[in-house]
């Protein structure tokens, strides 16, 4: 009890205020405002921005030095992560700085590291995510793509499901099944796979936001180089859950909450009720402190996870990460409900159209609305990816209670 | 005595059902909801409501109606909620003919015939920017003028404002002080700006601009100038209880549905169906819909009884089912996981209608503070 702390470090008042700047001169101004309304970014926006983040080395700060991190403290990070979102730029995307590096310089060979490293620092590569499938959902383990060795390659065939941005993606790493007898978590293998191979066919899939950001992605004889396996062949599974704890910590994005926190605020203040803001409601005021205080229940159980993940060759508990993402993605959808109970006072209207860049009609109700529903909408997914939070309670039963 | 029997409440219940089914397909739904040069839902559709004597189903037999009470525009509603129709029914046949009906003149009232036979479509548009829920927020006003009068205000996004035929428009006559009145007035009205936009569900409408709109006497429902406030209570009570009901019937749908998934998703070797977690949450979800569904026909009966408490029993009903509401919609997506978040999937639809039954003509928060000031 009470044993690890994250020191409280005023000298990162200094680095704040770094980032602060940075972001004040650096974020371009078209990716800020687009932010602003929640209109979606293109890749190349994105690209921008986060190239100059990657130039200073602050996608991956919180990677061990020796892997070409800064070698942040689990503080830093979160004053890093606090910052961006205060100055209104867009989260990091996690698949390339939470999943695939931490997996690659963890168990990945030293080829491996020199290859895919600098493209997630510098932010020149993007990645997907090659998890799910039709049939392995929840039970993730029962992955039926199969890699079939062939000389100096593997044989690729069968189908992923839900990737987020497959369709911007330069890399995918994927579970495959290479081994059918025995256990089904004994046969599966990490793979790296070039999205750019032939033979591999990537289908949107459009979410009831009615946007386009997650894909089906099909192989039909996809030949990947033997060199693309991470660790051995068959001991895949300990690296999918090893990158899973890391996934799971990084679904609770604070930066995220704070924003719909903000939101919520600066809508109770603009909305009147009978001529009065609602922001003077006691109800409402209620309300928003509740968030405030499971917020910081959060941030607590975050900063934890933070502090065992930067001891030495530490890294987030299955445990650990599982009650983080229970507490962190319920708050992430009561405070996008809360959102919507006040814009329920304009009529709930979601012009999908202005999600979209050169969009030039008129918006009716508040700037934000249109980004504020979508996110209402995609982030009822949060107690779904990543292990839905059923999923999460077996983890903790299971592990935690002995049970 | 009610208007219906069991046997006819059960006919026209199945009626419904039995043609929404073969016609209103989910197909059918996505192809109006997304026409880009439609009205954002189904004129023939209209058309046949109209045949199948549901449009009149509430409406006095005199204007050619069935002369049912709530109940039965009760299980109009249902329907509408089971098969997720976009057609212009609350507006129309509940608040805009309750309007008519209530305050009308004799000459306004033949005005309910045309709607029986489904020749006028209506949007009642209430609630202004500046006043969320409040029903007594009113700063439109109706200068006298001539014969007639000039309205100036605005109206916030009301469905299908931007496609009926008329929009009726409270008012405040003659200042900011004055009495309440309603107006009906021709969309085309000159001076009427509307701004369409599409809500959560895919319906659309439109918030509404009034400047310098000039209509004559005539547009004012009723004659005196006496303040109606306590009248466009009753209709949105009564408009309340018409979105409790079209909750009730997307409730039962989409918690048949997940239940019928459950038992075909097979994951760690056996069905959803049978872990019993999953099962008490389809039972919570099934209960819910029964609490809901059953608070709601006490609501409809209490008003068919001119029950005294009929009021109260509306509030009620809107405050727990907008909870259910919340609760079903968000579990019929979390048991369907990735597939429920799909926009293939008709689960998100219903997901999203739940939601805005949640919060049309006001949120189960505001009606619980309405009962609780009634407490106090």
């Amino acid at each position: 009890m009470f044993i690890r702390s994250v020191e409280r470090d005023t000298s990162l008042d200094a680095f704040r205020a770094e980032v602060r700047d940075f972001c004040e001169r650096e974020l371009p101004p078209e990716v800020r405002r687009k932010q602003a309304l929640g209109q979606h970014l293109e890749r190349h926006e994105y690209d921008t921005w986060l190239k100059r983040l990657g130039a200073k080395g602050w996608i991956t700060g919180k990677w061990p030095k020796e892997h070409g991190g800064l070698g942040w403290s689990p503080a830093q990070t979160l004053a890093f992560n606090e910052e961006l979102g205060r100055a209104g730029a867009p989260p990091l995307v996690p698949f390339g700085v939470n999943m695939a590096g931490p997996v690659i310089y963890t168990f990945g060979t030293e080829e491996q590291k020199r290859t895919y490293l600098p493209g997630i620092i510098r932010n020149d590569t993007w990645w997907c995510q090659g998890y799910s499938e039709p049939g392995a959902g929840s039970d993730l383990a029962a992955l039926k793509t199969k890699a079939v060795r062939d000389g100096d390659h593997y044989l690729v065939n069968g189908q992923k499901i839900w990737t987020s941005l497959a369709h911007w993606a330069d890399w995918m790493f994927c579970l495959v099944r290479t081994d059918d007898g025995g256990k089904k978590q004994e046969g599966i293998s990490f793979l790296l796979i070039d999205m750019k191979t032939p033979d591999i066919t990537v289908r949107p899939i459009i979410a009831i936001t009615m946007s386009h950001h997650l894909n089906e992605v099909f192989f039909d004889d996809v030949r990947v180089p033997v060199e693309n396996l991470i660790g051995q062949e068959g001991k895949g599974w300990t690296y999918a859950k090893f990158l899973l704890a890391n996934e799971r910590v990084g679904n609770v994005e604070i930066s995220r909450l704070e924003h719909a926190f903000d939101a919520l605020n600066r809508l109770l203040a603009e909305t009147r009720e009978g001529g009065t803001p609602l922001a003077d409601d006691p109800l409402w005021r209620r309300k928003v402190a509740e968030h405030e205080v499971n917020l910081a229940a959060v941030k607590a159980l975050m900063a934890d996870q933070l502090a065992a993940t930067a001891e030495e060759g530490g890294a987030p508990t299955l445990m650990g990460a599982a009650a983080l993402k229970l507490r962190g993605t319920e708050l992430q959808q009561a405070l996008h409900q809360s959102v919507m109970d006040v814009l329920g006072r304009y009529g709930q209207i979601y012009q999908t159209d202005a999600l979209h860049s050169g969009w030039n009609g008129e918006l009716v109700g508040p700037a934000e609305t249109t980004g504020l529903v979508y996110e209402h909408l995609y982030r009822r997914a949060a107690t779904i990816y990543g292990g839905s939070s059923e999923v999460q309670k077996n983890i903790i039963a299971k592990g935690a209670l002995g049970l | 005595m009610p208007a219906f029997s069991s046997e006819e409440r059960q006919l026209l219940n199945d009626s419904l059902r039995d043609l929404l089914a073969d016609k209103y397909t989910f197909e059918h739904f996505k192809k109006l909801a997304r026409a880009e040069d439609g009205d954002g839902f189904g004129r023939a559709d209209w058309a046949t409501y109209a045949e199948m004597g549901w449009l009149g189903v509430s409406l006095p037999e005199s204007a050619g109606g069935a002369g049912g009470g709530a109940t039965e525009l009760g299980i109009v509603m249902a329907g509408a909620g089971r098969f997720l129709l976009l057609e212009p029914l609350l507006g129309t046949i509940v608040l805009g003919a309750s309007a008519i009906e209530r305050i009308g003149t004799p000459d306004q009232q033949k005005l309910l015939g045309d709607i029986a036979e489904g020749k006028l479509t209506l949007a009642f548009c209430h609630y202004e920017p500046d006043g969320g829920y409040a029903r007594n927020f009113v700063r439109t006003i109706a200068r006298r003028d001539g014969d007639g009068y000039v309205i100036d205000g605005a109206k916030a996004h009301t469905i299908s404002a931007h496609t009926v035929d008329a929009l009726i428009i409270s008012a405040r006559i003659g200042s900011d002080k004055g009495p309440v009145a309603l107006f009906l007035v021709p969309r085309t009205s000159a001076g009427i700006k509307l701004s369409p936009a599409p809500a959560l569900d895919g319906r659309r409408g439109a918030a509404v601009t009034l400047t310098s709109v000039h209509v004559p006497a005539s547009a004012k429902l009723g004659t005196n100038d006496t303040d109606q406030m306590d009248a466009i209570g009753e209709i949105l009570d009564r408009g309340a209880i018409a979105v409790c009901a079209e909750a009730v019937g997307a409730m039962a749908a989409v918690t048949q549905i997940t239940v019928d998934y459950l038992k075909t998703r097979k994951q760690f070797g056996q069905l959803l169906s049978q872990f019993q977690v999953l099962q008490h949450r389809l039972v919570d979800m099934s209960v819910t819909t029964e609490e809901a569904r059953a608070l709601v026909h006490a609501a409809l009966q209490a008003i068919d009884d001119n029950d005294p408490q009929a009021r109260k029993a509306v509030w009620k009903a809107k405050v727990k089912t907008a909870q259910c509401a919340r609760f079903v919609g968000g579990q019929a997506i979390q048991l369907h996981g990735g597939m429920g978040m799909t926009d293939e999937l008709v689960v998100g639809h219903y997901y999203k209608r739940l939601a805005l039954c949640e919060t049309l003509l006001g949120d189960g928060e505001w009606y619980l503070k309405q009962l609780a000031a009634e407490v106090a």
